[in-house]
């Protein structure tokens, strides 16, 4: 962006928001250059609106200056999906985090897109209900961060993903235009279900301003047990037999030793350190049924190998064991410097297969990869651990990675179950996707967005085509031996 | 492909008639074909048991007969994943019965199971009275392969896949479920499925007044058990469905789950009635199934579709008045309705008026004749111009139903 078109776009910007919330300082702008990916790119201007109305008016002025736009939130994506990469306006939505409706008659809640995600919840459970996604992030993570990337969580598996619980959205479209689409309170509407397209879109078709989600009667009752096993693979026949038995856990989740020790090492969640993998089973209901099936689970895990079964005995302990599962992945931490994420799904059949896999990859290359995953899915994320201040690690993780995805590509999986495609899997998208496919979607996003203006250089494959700004900070650091180096802003 | 002049009436649509029938017997001589309509510009309407044609505004023309019946393979079906990857052509009676072999179902319930073509569940999305606690198409709809008429031969393009949780790329899944086969032919579609539940369980419960009928089901709707499915219905739907009613209203539920669970549910159902002043049975072993084909009424019978949020219901019962044949669910927000014959208009239109912001009031079945003065889908929802952008990209010579869809597209 040129001086003169960057500074005409600035003074525009503060006369919708405001001085305050339009940010152009160097120091300032660099905080947006991240989300939870290794890779940064800078912004040009950064804006925080407080309306869904300021909103359209951002979108306006960017379509008429010709600017990229990229909406964020809490920034907890993993795939790069809210860096800048061609710089342009990022639209920040810390300001526009209320909850506008709670309507529990009509099991509906009317929320803004930077309200994070739990908070919902914490505000419906006093009457009886929740907002059933309950992606691990959900604490920083935002509804309209979930909806961009349709979030998943632990407990998908029975009650489905973002999209299953969004019934209306409204939209400030490319163009600036502000439009509500889907059936909000109504069960449906007539029409294409633009909501359903829209969710998942990880913010190339256009900005989220507004969220209709449904809320659900909280279970009487939730139960947690944890299955100790000596290896992965009998911890993944137990899975299959449970499955195969008719019970319908709300989720069921696995982890192996390197994740255990992690775990244990920065949340004292109570699982075994010797153990070579654990099982977080959950089954929720009547307390008489949730009594039923946990016996039930109990003798299955057991006959599967189980060298202990442990069914949490209050909510505390309850807690405590999903408070090692939701924060399994920063206390990686404690046991590397660093770590990247994957997020793979293969059938649930497959998934002993793929576990092996990874192993020998893990043997071959040298590197530990920890694995914790919602099995009862087979959605996977090995954690590749290494020390970003080597140099060419990161590189050779970052291979790693698609080797492990084209696994996962080649079980007939996919190539991301909850973490989005982004910056970080738009080449791969070609394990799984042909010319034809890919061209279809293309053609899809030029009715929103003709210019391709909306979160530009995500998603699709580029085919090499670096996007202007990209840099990986973590390479980066490796590269300067030590000393974080970013680009200075464009000014 | 030259068609006999018989079959061509077997063939109509809305009174129109085609002037060839194409069949294809896989997804790539599926291609071929759409890419001959492609290329000679000839209106094509996609068709499989033919169970929902009656959807739909009057097509502005009609030259192919598209069936996708010779597409009708079951492709796999992995029990242990909970998966499985059909034609869209298969019916969907007969893969239910391959899952139910496994101790599995695709919890979808539209009427006419047996003739249904899974392709034709998608594109109509019809979705039975089992919704409110098992969701619609939308939520068991993994993937799709779509043929595009976009060049000859017609483009085949996926999206999805075949694991439960996949988040690659648009979820185009949705775009056609509910399309009625404007933007594309589905050729394939992946489906999640569910066990069996343990148990089940009917109910019905007499209450004189619509009010009392639909607060009970309300009431239910918002706790823990909601049941499966839940409709409200009058003396006349009932009559339909072959029960004799002692009461002028009904409240149908059917509870599944665990034993345990549905033993539970039966009694805070029972309890609820009562509180609500009904008097509780249990129901001919024929009324779900009955009730499942109710709103398919065969011609000339006009069939409405409300949509509305859950406390709208009642007041959209209210509109409806004692014209009409009337099948409410109130754990949904959905209520069809049959009016009596010549009273379709006025109660369209007392629906229409009775409808708040959202929601909306189709007509599903009329005669073509009755079609035009009943504006079919009512007025274009917003993002309307969107939705003629994706029409115009996805068919750009206007080859699929043109006219039979919302606003004309």
């Amino acid at each position: 962006m040129e001086a003169a078109a960057r500074t005409r776009l600035l003074d525009r910007l503060r006369e919708v928001v405001g001085d305050r919330y339009t940010l152009a300082d160097p120091y300032e702008i660099r905080l947006y250059q991240y989300d939870s990916s290794p890779e940064t790119a800078l912004p040009d201007l950064v804006v925080i609106p407080a309306s869904a109305a300021e909103v359209a008016a951002v979108v306006k002025i960017c379509a008429e200056e010709g600017c990229p736009l990229v909406s964020r939130a809490g920034a907890t994506g993993l795939a790069g999906g809210t860096v800048p990469v061609f710089g342009g306006v990022v639209l920040a939505f810390s300001r526009m985090d209320r909850v506008l409706e709670l309507d529990y008659e009509n099991l509906r809640a009317v929320v803004e897109p930077g309200l994070v995600n739990l908070a919902l919840s914490n505000a419906t459970r006093p009457r009886g209900y929740y907002y059933v996604p309950d992606p691990s992030s959900q604490g920083a993570s935002t509804i309209g961060g979930n909806v961009a990337t349709n979030a998943g969580g632990p407990h998908t598996l029975l009650y489905g993903v973002t999209v299953n619980h969004v019934t209306g959205l409204e939209l400030a479209l490319p163009s600036g235009e502000l439009v509500e689409v889907g059936g909000g309170r109504a069960a449906e509407t007539t029409g294409y279900d633009l909501t359903g397209l829209v969710v998942g879109s990880e913010g190339t078709m256009a900005v989220v301003t507004k969220v209709w989600v449904k809320l659900t009667a909280v279970p009487p009752q939730s139960k947690t047990l944890m299955a100790i096993y000596p290896d992965v693979r009998s911890a993944g026949n137990a899975v299959s037999a449970v499955v195969g038995s008719g019970i319908l856990p709300a989720a069921i989740e696995m982890m192996d030793n390197i994740s255990i020790r992690a775990i244990e090492a920065a949340v004292h969640a109570g699982y075994p350190t010797d153990a070579g993998a654990v099982l977080l089973l959950e089954v929720d209901g009547l307390p008489d049924v949730v009594q039923q099936l946990t016996e039930r689970m109990v003798a299955i895990c057991r006959q599967h190998g189980a060298t202990e079964v442990r069914v949490a005995k209050d909510e505390a302990e309850r807690q405590a064991l999903w408070r090692g599962r939701k924060g399994a992945f920063s206390a990686m931490g404690r046991i590397s410097t660093d770590f990247y994420v994957m997020d793979g799904v293969v059938p649930r059949t497959r998934l002993p297969e793929l576990l092996d896999q990874i192993e020998r990859i893990s043997q071959r290359s040298g590197y530990r990869i920890a694995n914790v995953f919602h099995a009862g899915d087979g959605n996977v994320h090995p954690l590749v651990l290494f020390d970003a201040f080597q140099p060419g690690q990161y590189e050779e993780v970052l291979k790693i990675g698609d080797e492990i995805l084209k696994l996962c590509a080649d079980a007939g999986g996919s190539i991301t179950g909850e973490h989005g495609i982004g910056l970080e899997k738009r080449e791969n998208m070609r394990y799984i996707f042909s010319e034809d496919d890919l061209a279809v979607m293309d053609q899809v996003r030029r009715v929103f967005d003709p210019d391709r203006r909306m979160n530009p250089g995500k998603l699709f494959p580029t085919d090499g085509a670096e996007p202007p700004r990209i840099h990986a900070v973590r390479g980066q650091r490796a590269a300067a031996r030590g000393s974080i180096t970013g680009e200075e802003p464009w000014i | 492909m030259k068609t006999e002049v018989g079959q061509r009436q077997d063939l109509a649509v809305d009174g129109l008639v085609p002037s060839t029938t194409m069949s294809p017997a896989s997804v790539a001589a599926a291609a071929a074909d759409l890419g001959r309509c492609y290329e000679e510009g000839l209106a094509v309407i996609p068709q499989g048991g033919r169970t929902q044609i009656g959807m739909g505004a009057v097509p502005h023309r009609y030259d192919v007969a598209f069936s996708t019946t010779g597409l009708s393979r079951l492709l796999e079906h992995e029990p242990a994943d909970l998966t499985c990857r059909v034609e869209a052509g298969m019916r969907l009676g007969a893969l239910q019965a391959v899952l139910h072999l496994h101790g599995q179902r695709l919890p979808l319930d539209p009427p006419h199971p047996e003739e249904a073509t899974v392709g034709g569940l998608l594109a109509a999305n019809t979705n039975g009275l089992g919704r409110g606690r098992h969701g619609t198409v939308r939520d068991w709809v993994i993937g799709v392969t779509v043929l595009y008429p976009v060049g000859n031969p017609a483009r085949v393009a996926r999206a999805g896949g075949k694991v439960v949780k996949n988040v690659a790329g648009y979820d185009l899944m949705k775009l056609h479920i509910g399309a009625l086969g404007t933007l594309g032919v589905i050729a394939e579609v992946n489906f999640k499925v569910q066990t069996l539940p343990e148990a089940s369980a009917d109910m019905l419960a007499w209450f004189d007044t619509p009010a009392a009928a639909l607060r009970c089901g309300h009431g239910l709707a918002l706790g823990y058990l909601l049941p499966a499915a839940m409709a409200v219905l009058n003396r006349e739907a009932l009559g339909q469905c072959g029960v004799t009613a002692p009461r002028p209203w009904v409240l149908a539920a059917r509870l599944e789950g665990y034993q345990a669970e549905v033993a539970a549910a039966r009694d805070r159902v029972a309890a609820a009635a009562r509180e609500a002043g009904g008097q509780v049975e249990e129901p001919a072993p024929m009324f779900w199934d009955a009730a499942r084909g109710w709103p398919a009424a065969p011609a000339p019978a006009v069939v409405l579709r409300a949509a509305t949020s859950l406390t709208g219901v009642p007041r959209l019962v209210d509109a409806i008045g004692t014209d009409a044949s009337v099948m409410a669910q109130p754990g949904v927000g959905v209520v069809q309705v049959r009016p009596l014959p010549g009273m379709a208009e006025p109660v369209v239109n007392r629906l229409r008026e009775a409808l708040g912001p959202g929601g909306s009031v189709v007509v599903e079945r009329a005669p073509a004749a009755e079609k035009a003065s009943l504006d079919v889908w009512g007025p274009p929802p917003a993002g309307f111009a969107l939705m003629r952008g994706l029409k115009a990209s996805l068919d750009p010579r206007g080859v699929l139903n043109p006219g039979r869809f919302v606003g004309g597209i």
